[in-house]
């Protein structure tokens, strides 16, 4: 049961563990220092977004499995966006 | 292939057009390969420097992806991990990366190349990268070429010297009857002149063993400060005699660090001889031990030369001698501090200065308490200096 004082950012860590392992945080906190240029814990929505292109580019050079990728990137979204997007895709329920 | 430009009526879309027949022309002419992936790791295009390079026909490539085509492989021939590919450290920093690596062509070689990737950003968005490489392989012959004639010539200097050591030592001892006190001073100043020849051997060995990525590190626990006062007692001699002051300012722990005791030494002898030699008669040398919470950090200071300003920036390159202390003493190989920085480098340290001229320097050294840094750079051979 997740906790309600989570942060994004630990959130967004536990997602990426899924598909990264334990070098989950490492890459997440070299993304956020790297491209937004913050402290990690700080994340928030806006910053997720933004830093998804940069996170799909990169996961897509660690994996050649495209699903997974967009299985992947389509949990940042949720996380970025924590209201339904709208958005619909193919082998996927609902949002 | 012939570059060519379409023109239309729109001054924006003929604009677009020569821009694409530019880059169109500049990608496929090239001498150094290129590749350029989409935002998925697809490559989307190669030039036929790079087919040419790595062997490959262009079918079999575009569309691929990229690491399953680019095989990026390490010193031993072993491939590296994803994440840490040149390519994939250019997404994780958004910046270009430029290293020297190699890549596994279509034949199953290991080929040295020097690469340079960088992200593609549109509209602040990363759609791909493009990477440009080529080969060097007459370059990395050239150096291992250089490397063992210095490694051979080295080892063949040694040898003749040791004789010269060894039987002066024998006519100072009396071994081969009494002699003069006019022939104690000269074999005296024979002896100290091979004592200087064999420094310079250890020091272009080393080097050599540096560069060519051969130095064994051998990490353990240790105190840096008995380490520095096992140096000063080395030093002492050279210090007294020119009535130079050489102290040891520590706090009362023994600053404990994990690393290489000989490579360690080797730094802090290096450091404090020099502050030694170029500090006049009647000054003082003092090496400063501060704990840190992950490191350690020594600084050697002296009330000597200084270094002038215009230096600064070059003071760890290779045969680099100051000009204020070339016009003091034409001897002198300007490699003490580039080894230096290579042996730091080799323990995870660090190493860097201050100095004002006229006033004096101080260098310093870092190195870390735990060994997980160093433990990446062990090479495979061992050659320890003797």
């Amino acid at each position: 049961m997740a906790r309600t004082t989570e942060s994004l950012y630990e959130r967004v860590v536990q997602t990426t563990h899924i598909y990264l392992g334990p070098a989950a945080d490492r890459f997440i906190d070299r993304q956020v220092q790297n491209h937004i240029h913050k402290e990690p814990s700080t994340l928030n929505e806006a910053d997720l977004i933004l830093l998804i292109d940069w996170i799909r580019v990169a996961v897509s050079l660690l994996t050649d499995d495209s699903e997974i990728v967009e299985e992947y990137i389509l949990q940042l979204e949720r996380l970025a966006h924590p209201k339904p997007i709208g958005k619909v895709h193919d082998g996927y329920s609902q949002l | 292939m012939m570059a060519t430009a379409s023109y239309s009526s729109g001054g924006a879309a003929e604009s677009a057009a020569e821009e694409r027949a530019k880059t169109e022309a500049v990608f496929t002419s090239i001498g150094d390969g290129a590749i350029a992936t989409d935002e998925f790791g697809k490559i989307t295009r190669i030039n036929p420097a790079a087919l040419k390079i790595l062997g490959f026909k262009e079918k079999d490539v575009v569309g691929e992806w990229f690491p399953n085509i680019i095989v990026t492989l390490d010193d031993a021939g072993a491939p590296v991990s994803l994440i840490d590919r040149p390519i994939t450290r250019a997404f994780l920093t958004g910046q270009t990366v430029s290293e020297k690596t190699y890549y596994r062509t279509k034949n199953g070689a290991r080929l040295p190349v020097a690469v340079t990737v960088s992200p593609i950003i549109y509209n602040e968005r990363p759609i791909g990268a493009i990477e440009v490489f080529r080969d060097v392989t007459v370059e990395y012959e050239i150096d291992r070429m250089k490397s063992e004639f210095i490694s051979l010539a080295s080892h063949q200097l040694r040898t003749p010297l040791s004789a010269i050591k060894t039987y002066t030592h024998m006519l100072m001892d009396g071994y081969m009857g009494d002699i003069t006190p006019e022939q104690r001073r000269s074999l005296s100043t024979i002896i100290g002149a091979s004592n200087r020849m064999n420094e310079l051997i250890s020091t272009l060995l080393n080097i050599t063993r540096i560069e060519s990525g051969s130095i064994s590190v051998q990490p353990r626990m240790l105190s840096l400060k008995k380490l520095a006062e096992e140096a000063m007692k080395d030093l002492d001699h050279a210090a007294t005699s020119r009535d130079i002051t050489l102290t040891l300012a520590h706090s009362t722990s023994d600053c404990m660090v994990r690393t290489d005791s000989l490579i360690a030494k080797e730094i802090i002898s290096n450091l404090a001889s020099n502050a030694i030699k170029y500090t006049p008669d009647g000054g003082s040398v003092t090496l400063k031990l501060t704990n840190r919470a992950h490191s350690v950090v020594l600084g050697v200071q002296d009330t000597g030369l200084g270094i002038p300003k215009a230096a600064h920036a070059q003071i760890f390159t290779k045969f680099f001698r100051a000009p204020n202390v070339v016009k003091l003493e034409t001897s002198g190989t300007g490699l003490g501090l580039y080894l230096v920085k290579g042996l730091a480098d080799r323990l995870g340290g660090k190493v860097w200065f201050t100095s004002e001229e006229h006033k004096g320097s101080t260098f310093y050294i870092s190195l870390p308490k735990d060994s997980n840094k160093i433990a990446a750079n062990a090479a495979g051979l061992v050659v320890r200096k003797s």
